[in-house]
Parts: C-alpha cells; sequence; structure tokens
C-alpha cells in the first residue's frame, strides 16, 4: 500500500487513507444498502437464502467500517451514511422475525398461562378483594333491602330491586325466554362485552396509581354481586340465581380478577421499585402485566358469548352450573398447559 | 467520538434533534433521533385513514354479500367488531413483519425499537399496540356513546372520560423520548430513521495545487466539513459566487501566494479540501484531532 503521505512532497498523484478505505469497502456497502432497502419495502421474505446468508455477514463488516471510520475518515457524508445504514441493518437483522397469526399464537399457547401462573399472589390478593365485597355486600342488603338501590345504580340493576317479587325475577330475570340468535349472540353479547371489557380495563389501568383503586373497584364489583345473591336469598331463588350466574360468572370473574392481578403487578413495580427505577420496572413487568389484561379480555369475550347466548338456552339449574364448573375446570387446566413449552418444543 | 459530529451537524441542519444512543450487541454505539410529536401524529393520522378505508371497505363487502334481514343493532355491532379486529391486526401485523414500521410510520420514516437496543419481541408489540385501545380508542367510544348533557351524573362521566383521553395524549409532551403510555409499558420508543444516500467521493486523485503545512494547519475539521457541504451543493450561479468568496477568503488566510483562483474557484477548493481533509486525517492518526480553526491544544506548534 502506498503512503497516504503525500501532501507533503508534492507529487501528482494523491492518496488518502479515507478514500482508499472507502473504495475497498463501498460495494459491500451498496449492497447491504440494497438488501435493507428491500427488506424494509416487503418484508424479509423477500430476500432469497443466499442472500439472507450474506445479510448478518455484510452487516457486521459495515458496522467495523462504521468504527474505522469514524477514526481515520473526515469526510462527514461517510460517517452519517454509513451511522443511518448500521442502525437501519441493525434493526432488519435483530427485528421481529415473527408474523402476527404466530405471535397471536404464541401468546395463547404460552403467553397468558405463564403470566397467569407468575401472578398468582397478585390473583389471590384481587381474589380476597372480590370476596371481602361478596361478603359485605351479602350482609348489608340480607339484613335491609333498602341499601340496594344505593348500591346497584340503575343500568345494573335493570329493573331489579327491593320491589321485585320472586315471580317476577323468575320469569323475567333467571328463566327469560331466549331472544333468537342474531338478537343474543352478536348484539346482547357484544353489549355485554364492551360493559365487562371496560370494567376490566378500568381495573387494570388504575394500577398505575397504585393498586388501591384496582382493589376499591374489584370490591365494588364484588359488592354489586353480593347484594344480587342477598336479593335473590331473601326471596328462596338462591340456587337458581347461583346457576343463572355461574354458567358465565366463573369467566367473567376470572377476566375480571386476572385484570386486577395485572393491575396490582403494575402497581408494585411501581410501588416498591426495589433495584430499578420505576421506567425500567414499567419496561420490564408491563409486558406481562398487560398480556394478563389482553388474555383477561380473551376470556371476557368468552364470558360475553356464553352469558348472552348459551343462558338463556340452557333453561335449567344444575345443567347451568355444570357447564359453568366445566368452564372453570377448563380454565384451570389451560392456565396449567404448556408449563416448560421451551423444552418440550423448540420450534417457534 | 459520536459528539465530534453534533457541532457541525447541528450548524449544518439547522435543528438540535433529540438524540438516544442505542448500543447493539456488538458493542457499537450508534445514535437514532427520537422522533418528535409531530412526526408520530402525521404518521398515526396516515395510518387511520387507511384503517378507516379498510374498514368501510370491509363492511360493504359483507353487507353486499348479507344485505338482508340485518337490523341497526347487528350492523352496528358488527362494524365495532371488523373495526376493532383491523384496528389491532393492521398494527400489530406491519409492525412485525417490516421492522417495526407501519405504512404511516414508513411513510414519515419512523421505527419502534427497543428501549435498552435488545431486539423487538412481539410481546412488546402486542402490549404497545394493545394499550392504545386503553389509550383512546375505549375511552372516546364511552366519551361518544354517552348523551351529551350539561349536568348530572352522565355529564361527569363523560368529563372524565374526555379528561382522560386529554391526559394520555398529553404524555408525550411531558417526556424527553416523547413516550406514550404503550411505550411505556412496552419497553418501546420510536426513532426517526430518514434514508441517507452515500455521495460521491470529493477527494481528488491528481494535485494541480501544493499547500505548505503551515497553510493547512490554519483550519480544523469543523471548517472542512463545512467546505464539504459546501462542495457538494448542486451547481448554479449562487454556488459559483460561494465558491468564489470562499476561494478568496481562504486564500486571505492562509496568505496563498500562488496563481489567483477565482478563475476556476471549484478546482481550487476541490485541491485545497483534498489537501486538508489529507492533513487533518493523518494528524487525527496520529492522536492530534483538531476540531476547528480556534482548537490550540494540537496542530500549531
Amino acid at each position: 500500500m502506498p503512503s497516504a503521505d503525500l501532501t507533503r512532497a508534492p507529487a501528482q498523484k494523491i492518496v488518502l487513507r479515507s478514500a482508499e478505505f472507502r473504495k475497498g469497502r463501498e460495494t459491500a456497502w451498496r449492497t447491504l444498502d440494497d438488501f435493507v432497502s428491500r427488506v424494509e419495502k416487503k418484508g424479509i421474505r423477500h430476500l432469497s437464502a443466499d442472500e439472507l446468508q450474506r445479510l448478518p455477514l455484510l452487516y457486521r463488516a459495515t458496522a467495523s467500517s462504521l468504527s474505522v471510520a469514524r477514526s481515520i475518515a473526515l469526510d462527514r457524508n461517510l460517517i452519517l451514511y454509513l451511522e443511518n445504514l448500521v442502525l437501519r441493518a441493525f434493526l432488519v437483522v435483530y427485528g421481529p422475525r415473527t408474523g402476527v397469526l404466530e405471535a397471536l399464537g404464541g401468546f395463547l399457547r404460552r403467553g397468558f398461562p405463564a403470566a397467569v401462573r407468575a401472578a398468582l399472589p397478585h390473583i389471590a390478593l384481587a381474589t380476597a378483594a372480590i370476596v371481602a365485597g361478596v361478603a359485605v355486600g351479602f350482609l348489608l342488603i340480607e339484613s335491609s333491602e333498602a341499601w340496594f338501590n344505593a348500591l346497584v345504580p340503575e343500568s345494573m340493576s335493570g329493573g331489579r330491586g327491593p320491589a321485585s317479587t320472586a315471580a317476577q325475577l323468575r320469569d323475567r330475570e333467571i328463566f327469560a325466554p331466549w331472544p333468537g340468535f342474531l338478537e343474543s349472540f352478536v348484539v346482547f353479547a357484544n353489549f355485554l362485552f364492551q360493559h365487562n371489557a371496560t370494567i376490566g380495563i378500568m381495573t387494570f389501568g388504575l394500577g398505575i396509581a397504585g393498586g388501591v383503586p384496582t382493589l376499591l373497584l374489584l370490591g365494588y364489583q364484588g359488592l354489586m354481586l353480593g347484594a344480587f345473591l342477598a336479593l335473590h336469598y331473601n326471596r328462596g331463588l338462591l340456587p337458581d340465581f347461583v346457576g343463572w350466574i355461574t354458567i358465565h360468572g366463573v369467566t367473567e370473574l376470572g377476566a375480571l380478577i386476572l385484570c386486577g392481578a395485572g393491575g396490582l403487578v403494575i402497581a408494585e413495580k411501581v410501588l416498591f421499585p426495589g433495584r430499578y427505577t420505576r421506567l425500567d420496572n414499567l419496561a420490564k413487568q408491563g409486558t406481562a402485566a398487560a398480556g394478563l389484561a389482553a388474555g383477561a379480555v380473551l376470556m371476557l369475550l368468552v364470558a360475553g358469548i356464553i352469558e348472552g347466548g348459551f343462558r338463556q338456552l340452557i333453561a335449567n339449574t344444575p345443567a347451568r352450573m355444570a357447564f359453568g364448573l366445566a368452564t372453570g375446570v377448563l380454565w384451570l387446566a389451560y392456565f396449567r398447559s404448556n408449563r416448560d413449552g421451551a423444552g418440550d418444543e423448540p420450534a417457534a | 467520538m459520536n459528539q465530534r459530529l453534533d457541532r457541525i451537524n447541528r450548524f449544518l441542519d439547522g435543528v438540535a434533534r433529540n438524540r438516544r444512543e442505542i448500543v447493539t450487541p456488538e458493542g457499537i454505539a450508534l445514535e437514532a433521533d427520537v422522533a418528535n410529536n409531530g412526526e408520530r401524529l402525521t404518521a398515526f393520522l396516515i395510518d387511520f385513514l387507511f384503517w378507516i378505508l379498510a374498514t368501510v371497505l370491509l363492511y360493504l363487502v359483507f353487507a353486499l354479500l348479507v344485505v338482508e334481514h340485518m337490523s341497526g343493532a347487528v350492523a352496528a355491532t358488527i362494524i365495532f367488531l371488523f373495526a376493532f379486529l383491523l384496528r389491532n391486526l393492521y398494527f400489530i401485523h406491519f409492525e412485525l413483519t417490516t421492522q417495526g414500521s407501519t405504512p404511516g410510520k414508513r411513510i414519515v420514516g419512523l421505527r419502534v425499537i427497543d428501549r435498552k437496543g435488545g431486539p423487538l419481541l412481539p410481546a412488546a408489540v402486542i402490549a404497545r399496540n394493545l394499550t392504545r385501545e386503553v389509550e383512546i380508542f375505549l375511552p372516546l367510544g364511552l366519551f361518544l356513546s354517552l348523551p351529551k348533557v350539561a349536568v348530572g351524573w352522565n355529564f361527569w362521566l363523560s368529563a372524565s372520560y374526555f379528561g382522560w383521553i386529554v391526559l394520555i395524549s398529553a404524555l408525550p409532551f411531558f417526556n424527553r423520548d416523547h413516550l406514550r403510555a404503550g411505550d411505556l409499558i412496552a419497553g418501546t420508543m420510536v426513532i426517526s430513521v430518514p434514508r441517507r444516500k452515500l455521495l460521491a467521493e470529493l477527494v481528488e486523485t491528481q494535485a494541480k495545487y501544493v499547500f505548505s503545512r503551515s497553510q493547512l494547519d490554519a483550519y480544523g475539521a469543523f471548517e472542512l466539513q463545512v467546505l464539504e457541504e459546501v462542495l457538494r451543493r448542486p451547481a448554479s450561479a449562487e454556488t459559483s459566487e460561494i465558491h468564489r468568496q470562499i476561494a478568496g477568503r481562504i486564500c486571505r488566510k492562509i496568505s496563498w501566494t500562488g496563481s489567483d483562483p477565482s478563475a476556476d474557484a471549484l478546482d481550487f477548493l476541490k485541491a485545497f479540501y483534498t489537501a486538508e481533509r489529507g492533513h487533518l486525517e493523518r494528524e487525527q492518526l496520529f492522536g492530534r484531532y483538531r476540531s476547528d480553526k480556534a482548537d490550540q491544544s494540537s496542530g500549531q506548534r
């Protein structure tokens, strides 16, 4: 290689080390640029097997070119180009490799059950809040039904209250006629889903405020359930009402508890950051907690379909209870499934 | 290392951008421009438009196929379902398959990345997009579905939904990296990655002018890179005039005694650029980096 030291001794030919460096590597950079541009436009599948193999090699070569260029070259355009190219190639080489269906499938198969298993203490706390609410609500209304209208808002009670008679409750609510396929499975189920999802997501979102609002909201849901239980208990309808609520309630309450647990996970990390900063904690735990809430919202969709459609189709208390119990067993089995999925299925 | 380019970038590009350093697994520090709020809003509006178009199209197809016996409530439910599914699948699909950019983001030149420089995981993409539901669409839907009254319980409910939307949408304005709530939860951030072009090498291969060492010591890297930018400008009468002025200034600064360069200012400037760059790069290799003409730490001995 000729010496770069030619500017002092006047000669015809000029050789700059940085210019030589660029000349030797420019082809590789341009090839990488071409690969990266194509991936950005059409996705990684549009590279051939051979090109795919060369991509990481070119990326590493260009990354080391950048390091060299930063220390030997003063060409601003060159350094900016290499920084930009390495960043774009980095995003391609370390970018996500899964499609939307694979990602969602992986979440349903492993991510959601794993998130549930990881949050058992939070789930216990959320359950305790609901149980406490149910107990308080039941005791309050059982002794004095005058509290009912104060506890349960108009939109929830739907005409039910201290004035309702046992016959009214049985015919209009528990064994009301099935309104038809579209009305029940589409419109009513969707209404229930939206209502429940709103409450579930609020329970989750309020976790950022330290968890107390989450627990209060969960407790209040329990309180309303307890109030309804007492209302029916006083009219001798408790078994029928339990059947009416169990068929979807197992799924619905389970989902609500999971939403609450997700909120509590976030609350714990915000209140007790430990060795990381709160922001880092949120980034570390937030994905799992959001997964908990997202899975719970899917459960609410199932609950909405059961409540809107199947509940009035199965007009029989023991069958409803059996159905509810079966859903509970299925959910438990699901949450316990794929426990060491990484070992079992190396694929994906 | 990278700070060396900061001053010249600020000088030549005008605006000072908020930058964030990412360290790749190979240990190379890369600087990325944090996307600003305007860019993110533009990208979102483009995606929003695509989403509305797709929803309307899908609904029209569906309505044409099963046009009979659909009541208003059923139709509304179905369109809500379509809108929900399309919206989320759209964002998640594109952010997964095209390296963290949706069509709107690609038009504006934005990318979603992991804040720590690690790989962008599918879970993070799903989390940051589902959070958008809670941030905007859910409270917006609730807000629109409530009757607009000036008093009572419903008023306060509407007000709280509206307040929620405003507070959450304002979040990117109150942190350095312009993170929205979904980015906080998923540990991601959005950067601006405009495509840069590699321009032609400016260095000459033949030396038409010869400069002495003391003449080349008059300037530093900053002046060299300003000269580089001037030389890369497209040719025009205005540019030639600027070239002439600069050549005259350099001649005065380095006490040029050779032939008058004003006739072919561009040639003179290119030759000077080549000589100056060769000189400064060699000095840099020997550990004597000279940042600008006022830099006394090296060079003039």
